[in-house]
């Protein structure tokens, strides 16, 4: 079984440790890495290279290696880029890789390769299986969560907006006959700058989405003095933030990057919440705060253990934190649903860092959250590209047809991110906005 | 000892290509059918092509089929549609004379060697151990044969409705098949009923014609076949056009529940597209008309085939409703509209070669696989025939691929997904629609059809001639360039927008929207339209066609991996049961095939693709 497709992934989780590993296979990946990295060495010998982008600027110093077919994991020409663990830098690998005729590796895709290729025995095969099964089960739940419910809506609105346009034409092209209403086709070239816009934004937000995702963020918030910066310097094991036992200290925000498991995240201790701020310049603190916790990924809620104050600021996805746990007296009640921790001793810190990385969603599903965002950014850039083609063929006055096959096209690759459409559900639509027959 | 080698049951559309083809191949056939001066028989509207149609026809014609000049010879009203568009959606409608399509059929079928016709009903096949034996007919007599082609079109439990009346039969004066159909509902196949129905046929001398808006053919006139020729055509006629109105849908709504559609009396599902007028009334119901248009049943017939108004309603309403329509006023009903509900055979059940995944040697091609129109039952009539000739000198089955024809895409469909209304071509389900057009129907099958031998010679010797025009013009093309400030060069600058220079060819010049063919500088021959079309088409579509043969090709690789039928799809590791269920009914022959259901995820192959290799190496 010959596969032409070259694909691409990190193997090592997104961001975890110094390095990162990023591997191609397939039959283009010698070239393409050539092109990044300029002549390799001699197969399975490292060689340190720049790795440049497709267009030629540097992307990072780093470390290349070739595995040829058929001595490689997938029994395919490989290669293997070890960078820099930033996730930024990843990125930017993969997709010049893309741009030079690479594709994501769908769930499961390096070992499906390396078992269609008798590269690993019969008794693995079970386990290919289930590990395509469950990569892509956690590529949806990761598309569905990562991306809230907010992508898939615009995606549908998309596909529900593609998928009337092309009624519009195809019925203009099998139902000419008709006297069906062409005043649909009049508009097409407007609803299709719409639709573009629309593509445009969502993809724009997406790869965003895709910057802010690849490091997490965490705010600190909590009544003055739970001591929430001891925290933050125990996380960050030196002292940042400024400690003080005078309510109100913090006033400024304070953000501190964490290489956590090989996570980047940034804690950020923000002004005590209280309810009613003596002055403005806490005011201001505090609304600043509340922009925080709006902006990060989840949100510790330091208290006291000594003295639970209450605390009424909305918060998304949250922990509490009861901390000073050194100085509490047994008597005093345990909270099932929080964390006690002694930022002086660091008791309890291991087991609210393993919720934190559990929460965040990042452990398992890190590989496939990253490569199924990766795939719907894809699938947007070519789809808009259609789209653009389809406007230009508009534009040229080209044959409806043509508009129709970009149309098509666009459609399916934006199909791909949530539901494909088949000729027949088409017609169906058609056949359900005109009244079409003999 | 087989008496024939293949026996085709039905001297409709798909009956004579059947016939026809396997004759041509060289198989030792028989036709059976009720009666031979219904040979040909158009049940409904006179008209061959039109929108995906016609390019199903011109594919039987470049495999040496009989439909396109048949089409030639009794064409009355010709129109290519889409005309404004590009080459790949134009589509040739001829509206022909019924007698003389029938009569040409018969003309060609007649002069056929190897097949004997015969007049009868066939009551009963004989199976043994899953394989065909021979037919019976109702006059006693067995026959004997290595294979049957089974084209009995909508005859089989066939009834027929006006209003709430309703009779046996296959088509009006025609008997349905009731023993034929109560033997083929005890085998092992999965039975449906569709319905289809057809308009009031009115008396020509009853029209108010001064009413009507004429709408003319269209010169120069285009031909079907690639093989007919201007002589051959009758006299052409003009088609009418008029509208419902308030007042009709008004007795249409009022007569609702006369209907047998509506009072829920025919069960069978019709189609999503409107066959009906009282459908197009009742869900279109903002709509207050509807066109018509009013086609000549033949150069010497009295009869008006009212497109657009088939209904099932009692002769009394159908009168009232006709009657209310600009220009029918004192129109004559000389043939109530009927609507007729059938058996069909879900196509599931088939393979790609048309044969029944059950008995060996039995073939189904037409409206039984539940398809409705002439067009695709005479492209299912070639594929089934000459594979029951295939089959029964051992060789192995043609099968046209999706980008390969619309035939290729007809039988995909319906043996892969079935069908659960009478299953119509349209352009839109051809995934490669900008490969598969009417220009290049003979330049994608001709070959293939000379190879097996069903080609006729003239057929073969106008396709070779095309041929060579065509590379010709290519090369003169591809070498003449435009002389910088002549005449033509000026127009070019004018239609395209940009100037020319001494170094672009026409070939590229061709490539720009707005410049065609007849733009450029001509050369020495004349050449015909559908060189000038097909030359323009694979320019102005290269880039796409590149696209669509790379997709093609990725495709081409999962389509040779086959899946092995005996596989059980309750141990493949990793399916849900709702793909199981799926799989297990659908019995896709392919992973590409496979790949085509709906709701089967990239997943779902990538376990089958592991599960199949898997057990070819525990054998290996
Ligand atoms: C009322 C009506 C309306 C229609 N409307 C449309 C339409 O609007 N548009 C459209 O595209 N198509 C329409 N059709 C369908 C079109 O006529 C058919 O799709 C096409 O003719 C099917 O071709 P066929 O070869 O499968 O069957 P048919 O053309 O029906 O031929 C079947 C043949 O088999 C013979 N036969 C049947 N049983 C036996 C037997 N037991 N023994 C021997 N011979 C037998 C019959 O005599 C007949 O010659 C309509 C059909 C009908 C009846």
């Amino acid at each position: 079984m010959i596969d032409s497709r070259t694909i691409i992934a990190p193997a090592s989780a997104s961001g975890r440790g110094g390095i990162s590993v990023i591997r191609m296979s397939g039959p283009l990946s010698n070239k393409i890495a050539k092109e990044m990295c300029g002549e390799l060495a001699e197969p399975w010998r490292f060689k340190k290279c720049n790795i440049t982008s497709n267009n030629g600027s540097l992307i990072d110093v780093g470390m290349v290696v070739f595995f040829k077919s058929p001595y490689s994991y997938t029994g395919e020409d490989i290669v293997e880029f070890h960078c820099h663990g930033n996730p930024m830098i990843v990125n930017l690998i993969i997709e010049s890789a893309l741009v030079l005729g690479a594709v994501v590796a769908e769930p499961g895709e390096f070992t499906k390769k390396a078992f269609l290729n008798d590269k690993i025995d019969l008794a693995q095969a079970e386990s290919v299986a289930d590990l395509i099964n469950a990569q892509s089960e956690s590529a949806i739940i990761a598309a569905n969560s990562s991306l809230s419910g907010n992508f898939s809506k615009q995606v549908n609105g998309i596909l529900d907006e593609l998928t009337e346009a092309r009624v519009f034409v195809e019925a203009n092209i099998d139902f000419p006959d008709e006297d069906i209403d062409r005043t649909h086709m009049e508009n097409l070239n407007e609803r299709l700058i719409k639709l573009l816009g629309v593509v445009s934004g969502l993809l724009t937000s997406v790869q965003d989405g895709v910057k802010l995702r690849e490091g997490y963020s965490v705010a600190i918030v909590g009544p003055p003095n739970a001591g929430k910066s001891t925290l933050l310097n125990l996380l960050a094991r030196e002292r940042v933030a400024i400690t003080s036992d005078i309510e109100g200290t913090t006033r400024d925000l304070v953000r501190v990057p964490v290489n956590l498991a090989g996570l980047i995240i940034e804690f950020i201790d923000t002004a005590g919440i209280r309810e009613d701020p003596e002055n403005s310049i806490e005011e201001e603190g505090i609304s600043k705060s509340i922009e925080v916790i709006n902006k990060s990924n989840i949100t510790l809620v330091v208290q006291d253990s000594t003295s639970v104050k209450p605390f009424n600021v909305e918060l998304g996805e949250s922990i509490v934190v009861m901390n000073k746990s050194d100085l509490m007296k047994e008597s005093q009640p345990n909270d099932k649903n929080a964390f006690y921790v002694s930022s002086v001793s660091g008791e309890g810190v291991p087991e609210l860092l393993s919720e934190l990385i559990k929460k965040l969603e990042v452990d398992e599903g890190g590989e496939t959250v990253f490569l199924s965002r990766k795939r719907h950014e894809e699938c947007l850039i070519k789809g808009r590209d259609f789209i653009d083609e389809s406007l230009e063929g508009l534009r040229q006055d080209l044959g409806l047809e043509l508009i129709a096959e970009n149309l098509k096209e666009s459609h399916n690759v934006l199909g791909e991110i949530l539901r494909p459409m088949s000729s027949d559900d088409l017609l169906g639509e058609i056949f359900s906005e005109f009244c079409i027959g003999k | 000892m087989d008496k024939y080698e293949v026996v085709v049951i039905g001297g409709g559309h798909a009956g004579v290509e059947a016939a026809s083809v396997a004759s041509r191949y060289g198989a030792k056939t028989l036709l059976i059918t009720h009666d031979k001066s219904k040979i040909g028989e158009m049940s409904c509207n006179p008209a061959i092509g039109g929108i995906g149609k016609s390019h199903l026809a011109k594919e039987v014609d470049a495999l040496g089929g009989l439909m396109a000049k048949a089409a030639d010879k009794s064409g009355i009203h010709y129109r290519v549609l889409n005309s404004t568009k590009g080459q790949a959606v134009r589509a040739t409608r001829v509206q022909t004379d019924r007698d003389l399509y029938k009569l040409a059929i018969q003309e060609l079928i007649v002069s056929t060697k190897n097949l004997t016709i015969k007049e009868g009903s066939v009551i009963d096949l004989d199976i043994d151990d899953l394989k065909i034996k021979s037919v019976k007919t109702d006059s006693g007599e067995k026959i004997f044969t290595k294979s049957v082609v089974l084209t009995t079109g909508t005859f089989l439990g066939g009834v027929m409705h006006t209003g709430l009346e309703q009779s046996p039969g296959g088509r009006i004066g025609d008997p349905s098949s009731e023993k034929l159909a109560k033997k083929l509902r005890k085998l092992n196949l999965s039975v449906g009923r569709l319905k289809t129905g057809t308009p009031p046929r009115l008396n020509k001398n009853t029209i108010n014609w001064d009413l009507l808006s004429p709408q003319s053919g269209d010169t120069p006139t285009p031909l079907l076949s690639y093989t007919s020729n201007e002589e051959e055509r009758p006299k052409q006629l003009d088609c009418f056009m008029t509208r419902t109105n308030k007042e009709t849908h008004k007795i249409i709504i009022e007569h609702l529940d006369e209907s047998p559609m509506y009072s829920g009396v025919i069960e069978g599902v019709g189609p999503r597209y409107c066959p009906s007028i009282e459908d197009k009334v009742m869900r279109f119901s903002e709509r207050d008309s509807h066109q018509i248009f009013a086609e000549p049943e033949g150069l010497n017939s009295d009869l008006i085939y009212p497109n657009g108004i088939s209904t099932s309603l009692p002769l009394k309403a159908q009168e009232a409703l006709v009657r209310s329509i600009k220009g029918f006023e004192k129109a004559e009903i000389i043939r109530p509209g009927y609507a007729i509900e059938y058996d069909y055979f879900d196509p599931k059940g088939l393979k790609h070669s048309l044969e029944t995944k059950e008995i060996e040697g039995l073939f189904f091609a037409g409206q039984i696989n539940g398809t409705t129109g002439y067009e695709e039952a005479a492209a299912q009539g070639l594929m089934a025939g000459l594979n029951a000739a295939l089959q029964t000198n051992n060789k192995a089955p043609l099968i046209l691929r999706r980008d390969e024809a619309y035939t290729g895409v007809l039988i995909d469909d319906l043996v892969s997904l079935g069908t659960k209304e009478p299953y119509r071509m349209f352009t839109s389900r051809a995934e490669y629609r900008l490969i598969l057009r009417e220009d290049n129907a003979d330049m994608r099958l001709t070959e293939k059809g000379k190879e097996l031998g069903i080609v006729p010679d003239l057929l073969w010797k106008t396709y070779l001639q095309k041929k060579e025009l065509s590379n010709n013009e290519l090369e003169r093309l591809k070498k003449e360039k435009i002389k910088p400030n002549s005449p033509e060069a000026e127009k070019i600058h004018l239609l395209s927008g940009e100037t020319t220079s001494n170094n672009i060819s026409l070939l590229e010049i061709l490539k720009r929207p707005k410049v065609f063919h007849h733009h450029l500088p001509q050369g020495e021959n004349i050449l015909p339209n559908n060189v000038i079309d097909e030359i323009e088409a694979s320019v102005k579509y290269e880039g796409y066609i590149k696209r669509q043969k790379a997709d093609i090709e990725k495709l081409q690789r999962n389509e040779n991996t086959p899946i092995p039928s005996s596989l059980d799809y309750s141990n493949v590791v990793g399916l849900s049961n709702e793909v199981k269920q799926k799989l297990t009914e659908a019995r896709p022959e392919s992973l590409a095939r496979a790949s085509r259901l709906p709701g089967i995820t990239p997943a779902a192959i990538s376990l089958l693709m592991v599960h199949i290799k898997k057990g070819r190496r525990l054998v290996g």
